[in-house]
């Protein structure tokens, strides 16, 4: 009694097994725009095809490099002008502090469209030092070694204005023609001259000395962003547990349009002698 | 001698005559039928007290042996003792002399007494023997093996009367006098109270056995009483402890019960007072006992004996069992008992939780929560109820062990759908816990340790009224510790979000691991009369998962100025709650409690990067960027429950209730950006009542009932109407079908995060964002008992509304962001049918179960269609036996699930940022469109007893058990999620399994 069950159980499991549907993964071919819109500068795009999940997926028969994207501002439409590699530019549409922009254009029979406007230039962006003196140290230092009298480097603090609790982020860019690295990386993976902190909406930041890896001159530039920039720092997840479509502002498309304006400041990083 | 006594009684009666005049004028003599005409021992006896009250016992007996050939009314008339003012507070027995010079009548003396002094139930101190018939010598006495069953014997042998003790000195007062000292319940020698093996060899119970020879039929009269009530309480043997949800029965009928949470019960419609009843608890011996006039119809106390010698089954009652009358109306209602869960297999704990996974209808596949996933509801959907109080959150370790000490537990029972009305505030199921209140009769300690905790209990009864029992159990950083912990931290790791350290960290960096769960159980109880309970829950249970690190750099150079920076992930979590709990048995029809209860969850999350300068100034600069989560939930409760057994028809249960909800939500990035913070409070109250109906003589039985709710935040009221219905088309089928609708107002919010640890939240509704989530329930079933199986097929149906999920991927536009648009609301549905096959009997037994279920979920944010929800399983099929071979105990279970559903990368893409790097983001199928793979493993345990003594020994005291285990034994990788990273214009694909095969060993042991 109990092994016919046993099996007429194990059957009825293994026709229902095999009556599931397999299902694949759909792809949608959705296009990837990136685009910074920075005032005094000429617009420019880039739109890319997504990497594919699945090897077997087919993408739409729309060239990147021959597709008709509008910008239009004040009324005025704009048809960027494509440099191949699915790159486009307008040389004479130079952006404006304040203004809006809009993009349309078709791709996989789809109206692919966003909409940004241009923040306003940081204000009062002020930096506590201009010169910082840290020592030298290669894999052997210790912190005693040496026996001078060494002094803890000062802080950085950089401030501005904020009012409205913008987002604003700060860029360091080591800006020598040779990096010339504060301590010997060893077996570690050797950092690039440029580093950022994440947005903030607070009208300061302090850094300290030991963030910069390189010697010599920095440019420090505070960018004032757009909510849409500063939520891309969201921390995204890798694991199939919770995995949803990013957030973008780009309907029928992925990726960011998006204006922001900036100010610079520069910074030395000294050798302590 | 003999002159002596003729004198005093002459004198006696003259002075006794007038001043019990009046008494003796109502007082009757009463005349039994002991056992029926043909029997050895029928003979008819008569009883006589002066105060005409024959319940009570605790006094002296004298039984009178009449002399031969008389009968015992004739003795009676003769009698002059009971006028004697010595004996006015005397039972007197009269017994007719042996007939035609047999001598077997006093064969059947020894069986009279034991009925009528209810087993010896006050001692023998004063029981007292009088012999009339001068034929009966000394010798004859101790023949019949008399001797020991009194205190005194007096023989009107030829020559004189004989004491046996206190030989020819004395009058009968002396000789039978009421030693007042001496009622003290007789007192069975300590260690009957404990747990004993008897090795198969000697399998006979022995015929002395105290137990054996309470469970002999020894009255056999005709009955006093017929369609009475009888009202009780049901204990266990060893400890005095009241067994909850025990089934009564009279034998032969289908009049039965279940005792209460307090081990109380009542039945009504006694048929006669000489049936005989059933009693039985899961895990303990079922018990026969035997009704008799003399037997109290109030405060009958039956005491059940914990299964000694066979351990073999680890019973769980499903649907349905031998006398489980009662639960033929409970619809999908699982039991457990703990007492011997040690023989399933485990991870690292005994675990109640996961042995109700092994249950149909109840997902197995979910090795990260010791939440319950029934029948397509998710664990905040099951109401956790410890003791009256509600627990929030059940997990510990991520999930991968449940938050109940099996040590502190006395009973639980799981509904999985339809439940009554007395329970409400959740839309799935009800796991009801009832937690140990403690020996009664004598010290306890014992201790468990395991490669992951060690475990410690004490049990210190303080006089007869007051019992406690505390608990305490806390994990240690052992092999099976790490291995689950290491688990999460690394994907915490992998995922760790650029929090700006810089690679100065690499300095002395220093890693301290500092993180454990540990749980209290203590519960306090006092009985203040045999009517009323006091007693007093506590339970805590914290988890800490410390992953930080911590780096100095102090000074370089010299120590004029500190550097230093902390990368904190902390988390620390868990429940604290209370109850005062009140019951009283008002009379024998009405039983009350009310409790008073304190809930506390909290959850703090805490993953951030700390700096610290140190100037030579002594001033502290400090800056923190990262996570802060805090989940604060406190539920302030009181209610009040009656039952009312009205009839044999009808039994009422009302109560009313109120909750006050305060319900604290934050989560913050950095420590300027507050993302969420939500306080809810709001008072919730109401009332309910339902009526258990048994009709046709119990074949069907109704069980419709209402519940409302006033929630204070929508002003609203809502109804629960709920109704259940069984029906016994043969004593073996009984089809049986429940409906009802359900609220929730007190939510688990999913939120969408990389952070595995924590991941959701509570929340309570605000009527807009987060609605009031409702539930219809539609459950019909069929059971089967055969002789040997159990069969049950059981099909539900549920649909849910207003289900909320969050998500934290925010919907930035250039205007802003709005973090508390993320609500998403939508509803659902879930399905499915289940099959048990259980075999309970045997030395080899066990269950298999199959469920075919799905539950799906539309949430127009995901998708215009039903989506399959995150608990989605289809098939799944269990298997569990349990073998018992002389002192081992083997288990095996086998699980198998087709795979869950979950939402896979359609592709991937980087952007570019504004430093340069490249940041991946990943587009999606539809949801949850794509299956893991299916999930099975097998699990083994053994289980050694071990005893004290030597070998050889009849009877030997269990002292405990080592147990050992082996998880996931063919080390199957059951995949728990994916990862995905994009590498050279790929996505590559890992899978995260759960875990390998894992041993466990635990050692238990107990004083008794």
């Amino acid at each position: 009694m109990k092994l016919r069950m046993i099996i007429l159980l194990l059957i009825l499991l293994i026709t229902v097994q095999a009556c599931t549907e397999k299902d694949d993964s759909e792809f949608t071919d959705i296009p990837i725009i990136e685009a910074y819109l920075c005032p005094g500068k000429c617009l420019t795009l880039s739109v890319n095809r997504q990497i594919p999940f699945s090897s077997d997926v087919e993408y739409s028969s729309d060239d990147l490099s021959s597709l008709e994207i509008t910008i239009s501002n004040n009324n005025t439409n704009y048809i960027l002008i494509p440099l191949g590699n699915g790159l486009y530019v307008d040389t004479t549409l130079v952006i404006a502090e304040g203004e809006r922009y809009d993009l349309s254009f078709y791709y996989n029979s789809m109206h692919v469209s966003a909409y940004t406007e241009i923040p306003v230039k940081p204000l009062n962006f002020e930096q506590s030092e201009t010169i910082i003196s840290v020592m030298r140290m290669d894999s052997t230092s210790t912190p005693t070694a040496g026996g001078g009298i060494w002094e803890m480097p000062e802080s950085l603090t950089l401030t501005w204005d904020n009012n409205d609790a913008s987002y604003y982020i700060v860029v360091i860019e080591n800006i020598e023609e040779t990096l010339d690295p504060v301590r010997d990386f060893g077996d570690e993976d050797i950092p690039g001259g440029r580093f950022n902190k994440t947005p903030t909406t607070s009208a300061g930041l302090r850094l300290m000395p030991q963030e910069f890896q390189y010697f010599g001159n920095h440019r420090i530039i505070l960018y004032h962003v757009l909510p849409d920039y500063a939520s891309l720092y969201d921390e995204t997840t890798t694991s199939s547990q919770n995995l949803t479509n990013p957030s973008t502002n780009i309907t029928n498309g992925y990726g960011i349009f998006t204006g922001l304006n900036s100010d610079t400041l520069y910074l030395f990083i000294d050798e302590q002698k | 001698m003999g002159k002596n006594f003729y004198s005093v009684r002459c004198s006696l009666i003259l002075i006794t005559i007038f001043t019990f005049y009046s008494a003796l004028a109502f007082a009757q003599q009463r005349e039994y039928n002991f056992n029926a005409p043909g029997s050895k021992c029928y003979f008819r006896y008569l009883s006589f007290t002066a105060d005409s009250d024959y319940t009570m016992i605790r006094r002296p007996f004298i039984f009178i042996l009449g002399e031969e050939n008389e009968e015992a009314c004739d003795l009676f008339e003769k009698d002059t003792l009971k006028y004697s003012s010595a004996f006015t507070n005397y039972y007197f027995v009269y017994l007719p002399g042996k007939v035609n010079g047999s001598l077997q009548r006093l064969e059947c003396i020894e069986a009279l007494v034991s009925l009528l002094t209810f087993n010896y139930k006050f001692g023998r101190s004063n029981l007292f023997f009088q012999v009339n018939d001068t034929s009966i010598k000394w010798s004859d006495i101790e023949e019949y093996r008399l001797k020991p069953v009194f205190k005194n014997i007096r023989l009107k042998c030829e020559n004189n009367y004989l004491a046996a003790d206190i030989a020819e000195t004395g009058s009968i007062q002396e000789d039978f006098r009421e030693s007042a000292v001496a009622y003290t319940e007789e007192k069975k020698p300590a260690e009957d109270l404990a747990k004993y093996y008897i090795e198969e060899e000697f399998d006979i119970i022995p015929e002395n056995d105290p137990l054996s020879a309470t469970s002999q039929k020894t009255y056999f009269g005709p009955p006093d009483k017929t369609n009475y009530t009888l009202t009780g309480v049901i204990n266990d043997n060893a400890t005095g402890e009241a067994l909850p949800f025990a089934t009564v029965q009279v034998k032969g009928t289908t009049i039965g019960t279940a005792t209460n949470a307090d081990g109380y019960f009542t039945l009504i419609k006694v048929p006669a007072d000489t049936c005989t009843l059933a009693a039985q608890y899961l895990g303990y011996e079922k018990r026969l006992i035997f009704l008799t006039p003399q037997s109290p119809d109030r405060d009958f106390r039956i005491e059940l004996k914990q299964q000694s010698h066979t351990l073999q089954e680890v019973k769980v009652t499903a649907y349905k069992d031998d006398v489980a009358f009662i639960n033929k109306a409970e619809v999908g209602t699982i039991k457990f008992t703990p007492v011997k869960m040690e023989q399933l297999p485990s991870i690292g704990e005994r675990d109640i939780m996961r042995s109700f996974q092994l249950m149909p209808g109840i997902s197995a596949s979910n090795e990260s929560s010791s939440g319950l996933y029934v029948r397509g509801g998710t664990p905040d959907q099951n109401l956790v109820l410890y003791d009256g109080f509600t627990v929030y959150h059940v997990d510990h370790l991520y999930g991968f062990f449940s938050a109940f000490n099996s040590n502190a537990l006395k009973d639980i029972q799981l509904f999985k759908g339809g439940f009554e009305s007395r329970f409400g505030g959740r839309i799935s199921s009800v796991t009801e816990i009832t937690s140990k209140e403690g020996n009664q009769k004598q010290i306890n300690f014992g201790f468990d340790v395991s490669l992951l905790s060690t475990n410690l209990f004490a049990e210190i009864p303080v006089g007869k009224k007051f019992t406690s029992f505390i608990a305490f159990r806390k994990s240690y950083q052992g092999t099976i510790y790490d291995m689950i912990f290491k688990k999460f931290n690394k994907s915490s790791t992998e995922d760790a979000p650029d929090v700006g350290t810089g690679p100065w960290q690499k300095f002395s960096q220093s890693t301290e691991v500092d993180s454990y769960f540990y749980d209290l159980n203590g519960k306090f109880t006092y009985r203040p009369t045999e009517k009323d309970i006091i007693s007093l829950s506590i339970f805590n249970g914290t988890d800490k998962l410390d992953n930080s690190f911590a780096s100095d750099i102090p000074s370089f150079g010299q120590a004029r100025s500190n550097f230093s920076m902390n990368s904190v992930d902390l988390t620390k979590y868990g429940n604290i709650g209370s109850s005062l709990k009140w019951s009283r048995k008002w009379n024998s029809k009405l039983y009350g409690n009310t409790i008073l209860s304190y809930s506390n969850y909290y959850n703090k999350r805490d993953r951030s990067s700390e700096r610290t300068l140190a100037k030579p100034d002594s001033n502290f600069e400090t800056n923190m960027s990262g996570i802060f989560e805090n989940n604060d939930l406190k539920d302030y409760s009181i209610k009040s429950d009656y039952q009312w057994d009205m009839s044999q028809f009808s039994q009422i249960q009302l109560g009313l209730f109120g909750t006050f909800y305060d319900i604290k939500y934050s989560y913050a990035e950095s420590d300027t950006v507050t993302i969420l913070d939500r306080d809810g409070r709001a008072l919730l109250t109401g009332l309910y009542i339902q009526d258990k109906i048994k009709l046709f003589k119990d074949r069907i039985q109704l069980l419709p009932g209402i519940r409302t709710d006033y929630f204070q935040t929508t002003g609203e009221l809502y109804f629960e109407p709920r109704a259940s219905l069984s029906f016994s088309l043969t004593d073996r089928l009984i089809l049986k079908g429940s409906t009802g609708k359900f609220y929730q107002f007190a939510n688990r919010v999913m939120r969408e995060d990389i952070m595995s640890g924590s991941k959701e939240f509570w929340v309570l509704s605000d009527g807009t964002s987060v609605p009031i989530s409702t539930a219809v329930h539609y459950i019909a079933g069929v059971s089967y008992e055969m002789d040997r199986y159990n069969l049950s097929v059981e099909g539900y149906y549920k649909k849910i509304n207003n289900l909320t999920e969050y998500s934290l991927r925010i919907n930035a536009n250039p205007m802003g962001i709005d973090y508390n648009e993320n609500f998403f609301n939508g509803c659902g549905y879930a399905k499915g049918l289940e099959f048990l096959i259980q075999k309970s009997t045997g030395s080899l037994n066990g269950w298999i179960s199959y469920t075919l279920g799905e539950a799906k979920n539309h949430f127009n944010e995901y998708s215009d269609a039903y989506f399959p929800a995150n608990q989605d399983v289809t098939h799944e099929f269990k298997i569990v036996g349990l073998y018992k071979h002389r002192r081992w105990d083997f288990s095996a279970n086998w699980i198998y699930a087709t795979g869950r559903p979950y939402t896979a990368p359609s592709g991937a893409y980087t952007i570019t940022l504004l430093d340069g790097t490249a940041k991946e983001f990943f587009t999606v199928t539809s949801k949850n469109s794509v299956r893991l793979p299916d999930y099975h493993r097998l699990d083994i345990a053994a289980t050694y007893k071990l005893l004290m003594g030597w070998k050889g020994d009849k009877k030997r005291r269990e002292l405990g058990n080592v147990s050992i285990s082996l998880f996931n034994l063919y080390n199957r990788k059951n995949v728990w999620y994916k990862q995905y990273v994009i590498e050279d214009g790929e996505i590559i694909e890992t899978n995260v399994s759960y875990l390998g095969i894992t041993p466990n060993i635990t050692l238990s042991l107990k004083l008794r």
